[in-house]
């Protein structure tokens, strides 16, 4: 079993059953409770996460069951995370889809374009996931996400946002983006600075496979809860990236 | 609100919430500034403070096109002058 072609094999089968849940999964089981919950949900975007954070639990269900090679340390005061902006280092794509699977209620920051792409686009803009730009035609989306963000973290709901903006090839951490800092200035709420590691082992950029035989642990931590006093003082944007950056150990330019 | 009382009081609130550097009227807030839509959408509950009442979608959507601090003063008196029209009809 330790033929490099046996283990190419194998994560090959991973990534198609991977694939195959990806379709057929959402196709025969998620669907009907989409349209289910667009039909007939009181509060859809609360519906529509919920079936997304179940999809991706079954999705990283099968992930762990066929990659067994790979530990999950994810701390547990991770999942507990309420009503915050969540910040943190960005490495693979399956980072987003934890955070999906992790945070029941939350909401993110998605590239423009994928708003346009059929039944996906409709998804996330049912689930309350909104563009990056708020120019042109996403004006409306950003006004209204915004407008109802302090009230959807009150209630316990979390924004979870990659400040790089886009995955790091080679672990560093990259510039930060200010966006996350300032919505939570805007809605003076908790920042929670994570640190992913090792998702880029398992699904690398640029390669299709997963490769589930590499021996790793995968995790997930928090590095720091940034707290700022809103009632006596609100912190810059940038005194916010500030603390963000230290959390990271980056020193800044 | 003259112009000029306008400009002093957008001037006071980019600098002191925003921490703008030395603004000038024709600068692009968003190359200069580093002012984005998420700042824009602060900035126009400031806005509403200022002029006193709420503003509607549609003014609020045309806002998030703003570039200087000379087009916030226009989109300010632009709002003021529809309103008044709408109270003296």
């Amino acid at each position: 079993m330790s033929n490099p072609s046996t283990f190419r094999f194998l994560d090959f089968l991973v990534t198609i059953l991977c694939w195959a849940w990806f379709i057929f999964g959402f196709l025969f089981f998620f669907s009907w409770f989409y349209v289910g919950a667009a039909l007939f949900a009181k509060n859809q975007e609360a519906s529509f996460q919920r079936l997304n954070s179940r999809f991706f639990q079954v999705f990283f269900g099968i992930l762990r069951l066929t990659a067994p090679s790979h530990q999950w340390e994810i701390d547990e005061e991770v999942a507990a995370i309420r009503s915050a902006v969540i910040v943190c280092n960005h490495i693979s794509y399956l980072d987003p889809l934890l955070f999906i699977a992790l945070f029941e209620r939350h909401r993110t920051l998605v590239k423009g374009r994928f708003f346009s792409l059929p039944v996906f686009g409709w998804i996330i803009k049912k689930s309350g996931y909104f563009p990056a730009s708020g120019e042109g035609r996403f004006s409306r989306m950003m006004i209204e996400q915004m407008e109802t963000m302090k009230d959807f973290l009150l209630g316990g709901g979390n924004l979870f946002i990659f400040p790089e903006g886009t995955r790091s090839l080679d672990g560093r951490i990259g510039e930060l983006n200010q966006g996350a800092m300032k919505i939570a200035r805007l809605c003076k709420a908790p920042i929670y600075v994570l640190r992913i590691a090792a998702t880029d082992k398992l699904f690398s950029p640029g390669k299709f496979l997963f490769q589930t035989r590499v021996q790793q642990s995968i995790s997930l931590k928090i590095l720091k809860r940034i707290e700022p006093d809103y009632q006596h003082h609100i912190p810059s944007a940038a005194a916010l990236e500030e603390q963000v950056t230290e959390a990271y150990g980056v020193r800044q330019s | 609100m003259t112009r000029d009382a306008l400009q002093e009081k957008i001037l006071a609130i980019l600098i002191e919430d925003f921490e703008f550097e030395k603004p000038g009227l024709n600068d692009n807030l968003r190359d200069d500034h580093g002012f984005d839509s998420i700042d824009a959408i602060e900035l126009l509950g400031k806005i509403e403070l200022i002029l006193g009442y709420s503003l509607t979608w549609e003014e609020k959507e045309k806002a998030m096109g703003i570039r200087t601090i000379n087009d916030i003063l226009d989109y300010i008196e632009t709002i003021e002058a529809s309103r008044r029209l709408k109270t003296e009809d």
